[in-house]
């Protein structure tokens, strides 16, 4: 497997017009656009804003009651909406709901639909670039903190993750803040894993 | 009366004009095509989305970014980009010379428009339309050259904050002393040389962003400038670099900061 590069704005990836997520084509070359990891022609940002895309499950926090539905924040540049056609619960302001982004239009008018309450829990606001670390290969990261913690654990593709549930909520938000520092890192599962063990 | 670009007048400070360059050597011992030591330290705020902080020379210089968030006041928001605002400002306490009270003054909403419009040209801003993107610099110790150390932090803290950009860009000043082209004046130099000139490149391309002069300078003289000041970005995008990669070969639990 070729080495994880960190690239830097403006830093060359390929001196052919390519197509990769967070680059930009100049003059026939490519260039990162980002802080990221460069591997096998994929670039993963190791920092950056949520920018929300259709079918992304996010966790948000009620806002705003309106007339016709509800305003979610959901850790984007953008407030989203919630409409009440689309669901059968009421809300208040700061509940927590696990939702769908159903839509997101070219001036970022966000609606959003799906939604479930979450139960009483705690918020662990996390960089959405993060996400898929904690989140792990075939779910292989969360059903370990799952099962270690015993959480529910709701990650949020916005960066939010939500801990519910009658375990120990403490050691799984303290793993998942370790996951932040060292999402870039090789082997983390295996720590993590360590980790959980020696809290027990 | 003289002013140079820190607004100070010259004799009023009373100060003798010193030699400035004698022997190849400069006033603090440098030689024409040095720099300052350079010190810079990304992700140090808490609350901000990117920041670092940054010594050159005596300089040290504090910057935050916010955002891309909803832009307010909504009269200011654009539909097909960010808007992109910037806050330059000197410590009351900052120099040996009285700067006033701190707050915006001619000097400072200049330098806060120079900075924002060189990041204009490389901050990928349509990817984040109805926002606004805040850069916050603030000068905490000066001792000249603090827009290019500025536009250097600030930098450095938007890419940490993971701002799209098409390059990272360094600035350097180069002045004229004593009859010879010289990089990165310190005060004195600035004081008392016959010219100064600030310039931000986008090393990518080469493209200038920022371009200021005070005093005058021969064609000649200018390109001489403008090639030294190629040279020595291209020395401070490394510790730039170097900066930014630091913050993931070595994460800290938490962000903090020591201003010694």
């Amino acid at each position: 497997m070729a080495e994880n590069r960190i690239v830097m704005p403006g830093e060359l990836l390929s001196e052919k017009p390519e197509r990769i997520s967070y680059a930009f084509v100049d003059k026939g070359k490519t260039y990162s656009t980002v802080v990221g990891l460069f591997s096998e022609g994929k670039l993963v940002p190791l920092e950056g804003p949520y920018e929300p895309l259709p079918d992304d499950l996010i966790v948000g926090i009620i806002s705003e009651v309106k007339f016709s539905g509800y305003s979610v924040e959901i850790n984007a540049p953008y407030v989203s909406f919630l409409s009440s056609r689309e669901i059968r619960e009421r809300y208040e302001m700061g509940d927590a709901v696990f939702a769908r982004v159903d839509r997101v239009d070219e001036v970022k008018n966000i609606d959003i639909a799906d939604a479930k309450k979450l139960p009483v829990g705690r918020l662990v606001k996390v960089s959405s670039v993060k996400i898929p670390r904690i989140i792990g290969k075939k779910n292989s990261m969360i059903d370990m903190l799952k099962s270690a913690t015993a959480c529910d654990i709701y990650a949020g593709r916005n960066g939010y993750v939500w801990i519910a549930g009658k375990g120990n909520q403490t050691l799984a938000e303290k793993a998942i803040r370790m996951i932040e520092t060292q999402a870039h890192t090789h082997g983390l599962t295996d720590r993590v894993a360590v980790y959980l063990k020696s809290q027990q | 009366m003289i002013c140079n670009s820190n607004g100070d007048k010259m004799g009023a400070t009373g100060k003798e004009k010193p030699k400035l360059y004698e022997s190849g050597r400069r006033v603090d011992g440098r030689g024409l095509a040095d720099l300052r030591g350079i010190k810079i330290e990304s992700r140090v705020l808490n609350d901000a989305d990117g920041s670092a902080y940054i010594e050159w020379g005596k300089n040290k210089i504090l910057a935050g970014v916010y955002g891309p968030s909803e832009c307010i006041p909504r009269h200011d928001q654009s539909l097909y980009r960010s808007v992109i605002k910037c806050r330059y400002n000197m410590a009351p306490f900052s120099g040996m010379e009285e700067h006033g009270r701190s707050g915006p003054s001619r000097r400072s909403k200049e330098l806060s428009k120079v900075i924002k419009e060189a990041f204009e040209s490389v901050i990928i801003s349509e990817n984040f339309p109805k926002t606004q993107i805040e850069i916050f610099v603030e000068v905490l110790q000066s001792d000249g050259g603090t827009r290019c150390a500025a536009v250097t932090a600030a930098a450095v803290a938007l890419a940490d904050a993971g701002i799209p950009m098409k390059d990272l860009i360094s600035a350097v000043a180069v002045c004229k002393i004593d009859g010879h082209m010289a990089v990165d004046p310190g005060k004195e130099e600035d004081n008392f040389g016959e010219s100064d000139m600030p310039i931000a490149f986008s090393p990518r391309t080469g493209e200038i962003l920022l371009f200021q002069m005070d005093g005058l300078l021969s064609r000649e003289e200018l390109s001489e400038g403008i090639s030294l000041a190629r040279q020595a970005s291209e020395k401070i995008r490394k510790i730039q670099v170097e900066a930014i990669a630091k913050v993931y070969q070595e994460p800290k639990e938490e962000r903090f900061l020591v201003i010694k």
